[in-house]
């Protein structure tokens, strides 16, 4: 419930950045201007309002880019991502990436998981090779996402959506997701929040 | 982007600054300003024509365009190698698996690293001359991570391909950029990580992309302008082959040709999205003009139904005409493949006893099945296949969709390492995987460049898992000798005139074996995985070994940042 309380002011927040958006070109604004919208849910300081939202705040900038370009083509679904998108060039897109790719990842002060939920969650690693592309301490890079220290909310989310292909735009991940234990997937949530 | 060293991170290059984005696992918070120029005479045609023979340098990726990875160098022997020693460690700026096959010239080394760095040393003393900091682009999209395998060097110009799907020309005096061309679009799976192969004033690269629907190709560049001279794709308009039911062993593929015949009649060829990457560099054929290269997986990998057909020339050797790019030749190793145990590893020209017994120009190559298959150069036909130098188990069952057990698993036999050779022993050393893993299928429609396995292969918990260093007779297909090692092999041998074999270890080990018998006789520990192809060359008449120790992120070997060379007291 209260996640989706949360979510319901955002959209409000969100809502009236879009129509901000709306009244001033896209072309004549700041980047500062251009993401102003982003601040309502995914944070003023890089933490966001609701945990189910993701950490951008020094996100890969071609990872953000890439789900920018789905929103706007449909790929990936979001009654809140789409509208704001939906007028935004590549360019824009890029820029916006670029500009949250360069702050600083946010500490959300989630706690270290403990060595058996470590222990299970390298082994699933291992399994199906996360840090393949996800890299070495799941930094990410280009259009792979770094995942250390997003929320565990966040995560545990995105592989569920992703295990029913209801994120459909990765079907790639979705096979991997489908391919691991929903009890390795809540282990590699906790694990990798706390990194 | 929340790691400190990163933020820190200012990298200087000779000329000027080369401040880029910082890569993701950039780890120097300072490095000094290179200290002059790389005294570099050009390197001509000639020179590369005769790598094969030059005792002082290593030319060409694979050591000779024949890329047999047989050095004359003799220094360094079965009696002396005991006494190896460190010379130099330069330390790179990027702590990310490496695979780089040092290339050296005249004294001066060109390394790479993990996104596409380049760096120029003395190779003498490991002192840095130069370092190109490539400007990544926003958009790259790869697998396997983000390597790197080496430069090649013709006239003053050091040719690079990175990871987000340039040609670079750099001076080989300074590090500039000459002159720079896109190969393909990164945000539809393309990526490099293979070095070029320059010859007769071409650049000749292939690229990555099999795990995105990418329609693959090896092209051809000038090499004084980066005009794109021709293209040859790697997947025909028509894919769909002889309906091959046996692999190029003889063993049943299980294949449901009707069900593959119904699904062509309703969505037709799949040429546009079938993948058939280009790992590693081809084999030149300086007497024929012919070039030899392997071609990787369809796409999806695992999902056959969507895709029917034998997939050309997907897990294929392919001969094109140097010049022109025209096909001449090809061998299917695996039609239709749903199990990604496609053909990465360089192919390899040498003399090889024919099924008569007279010796005729071959070609081999080492499969990710664990065999090495030996071709005719004329007609690529198979002569003979090697004795399976990994167990093998279950093959060819088909994928489901709880995971059926098969082995080798997806990584191989021989990964993408490259094989070494000693022509005078009529012996191939090969390092090899042992994953066993389980196989499942999933169906999903064309993601517009994004990860497209159809599936999963996933290394099974709990099952041991090991690799092996195996010497194979090309000429009987016989094992001569095999060690095993602890852990599943990947990177790289290097074989010497000096009678030794060079390879390294994910745990670190990097050793010399008496490549007559497998003995060991030298080991080093180098505290990151050496999962990068040897080199060696000589400097003011003494000797050196030298390679990567940087892990690996595929294997997930622990990762480092060094260049070692060793060398004799």
């Amino acid at each position: 419930m209260r996640g989706k309380l949360n979510l319901g002011i955002s959209g409000v927040v969100a809502l009236a950045a879009v129509l901000n958006v709306c009244t001033t070109p896209l072309q004549a604004q700041s980047i500062e201007e251009k993401t102003q919208v982003c601040t309502g849910c995914h944070g003023e300081d890089g933490k966001p309002v609701d945990k189910t939202i993701p950490v951008i705040w020094g996100q890969q900038a071609g990872y953000i880019y890439i789900e920018l370009r789905d929103f706007k083509r449909g790929d990936r679904k979001s009654d809140i991502m789409q509208p704001i998108v939906s007028s935004m060039a590549r360019e824009d897109m890029q820029a916006i990436a670029e500009y949250f790719s360069k702050k600083p990842w946010p500490d959300l002060g989630q706690p270290r998981a403990s060595k058996e939920i470590s222990d299970r969650a390298s082994s699933a690693n291992r399994s199906v090779g996360c840090t393949g592309c996800h890299l070495d301490h799941f930094q990410g890079d280009g259009t792979v996402p770094h995942l250390a220290g997003l929320s565990r909310e966040y995560l545990t989310k995105t592989m569920a959506d992703f295990r029913t292909r209801a994120r459909g735009n990765n079907p790639g991940m979705s096979d991997l997701m489908l391919a691991t234990s929903p009890e390795d997937l809540a282990a590699l949530a906790e694990y990798l929040s706390g990194l | 982007m929340g790691r400190p060293a990163i933020l820190a991170a200012v990298l200087y290059g000779v000329a000027g600054l080369l401040i880029g984005p910082a890569g993701a696992q950039e780890t120097k918070q300072e490095t000094k300003p290179a200290s002059g120029q790389a005294m570099v005479s050009p390197i001509t045609q000639q020179q590369l024509n005769a790598a094969d023979k030059s005792v002082n340098n290593f030319l060409l990726t694979n050591g000779n365009y024949a890329q047999t990875r047989f050095h004359p160098a003799r220094q360094i022997e079965r009696n002396n190698v005991k006494n190896l020693h460190v010379a130099w460690i330069f330390q790179t700026d990027v702590k990310e698996s490496l695979e780089t096959s040092p290339i050296v010239v005249d004294g001066v080394m060109y390394v790479t690293t993990s996104f596409s760095h380049v760096y120029a040393l003395d190779a003498k003393t490991g002192v840095q001359l130069w370092h190109y900091n490539h400007k990544m682009g926003l958009v790259t999209t790869y697998c396997c991570g983000p390597n790197n395998r080496g430069v090649q060097v013709l006239g003053d110009l050091v040719y690079l391909a990175t990871l987000d799907s340039k040609l670079v020309a750099l001076k080989a005096k300074t590090g500039e950029v000459a002159w720079q061309s896109d190969i393909a679009d990164p945000e539809l799976g393309y990526s490099e990580t293979m070095a070029p192969t320059v010859i007769k004033d071409k650049v000749l690269i292939g690229t990555n992309g099999g795990e995105y629907g990418i329609r693959g190709f090896v092209k051809a560049y000038d090499a004084k302008t980066g005009k794109l001279l021709w293209t040859f794709n790697t997947i025909p308009e028509n894919s769909v082959g002889i309906w091959a039911t046996k692999d190029a062993t003889g063993r049943d593929m299980h294949r449901d040709i009707q069900a593959e015949k119904d699904q062509l009649a309703k969505t037709g060829d799949p040429f546009a999205k079938l993948g058939g990457g280009v790992w590693q560099n081809p084999a030149v054929d300086l007497a024929t003009n012919r070039i030899y290269f392997v071609v990787g997986n369809p796409s999806p990998d695992l999902d056959g139904s969507i895709r029917p057909g034998d997939n050309l020339y997907t897990n294929s050797l392919v001969s094109l005409e140097l010049d022109t790019g025209k096909y001449l030749c090809h061998f299917q190793y695996i039609a239709h493949d749903v199990w990604d145990l496609d053909a990465a590893s360089p192919p390899v020209l040498v003399d090889v006893k024919g099924k008569d017994g007279k010796t005729i120009p071959g070609v081999i190559h080492a499969g990710k099945t664990g065999h090495i298959y030996v071709h005719d150069r004329k007609d690529c036909s198979l002569i003979r296949f090697s004795e399976a130098m990994v167990p093998q188990e279950n093959m060819w069952v088909l994928p489901t969709k709880e995971g059926a057990r098969m082995l080798p698993g997806a990584n191989g036999g021989v990964e993408w390492s490259p094989i070494a050779t000693d022509p005078g022993q009529g012996l191939a050393y090969a390092i090899n995987l042992h994953q066993p893993m389980t196989y499942q299928v999933e169906n999903s429609p064309y993601p517009n460049g994004k990860l497209w396995l159809g599936g999963a292969f996933k290394v099974i918990p709990g099952e041991a898992q090991a690799g092996n260093i195996t010497a194979v007779d090309y000429n009987t297909g016989k094992i001569k000798w095999q060690v095993k090692t602890p852990e599943p092999m990947i990177g790289g041998i290097l074989a010497t005139a000096g009678g030794l074999v060079f390879t390294g270890e994910g745990n670190g080990k990097f050793a010399a074996y008496n490549s007559s018998n497998g003995k060991e006789l030298w080991n080093f520990r180098a505290g990151a995985g050496v999962n990068a192809p040897p080199s060696t060359y000589m400097v003011s008449g003494k000797q050196y070994i030298v390679v990567g120790a940087g892990g690996n992120t595929q294997i997930d070997f622990r990762r480092g940042n060094n260049i070692i060379a060793f060398t004799l007291n």
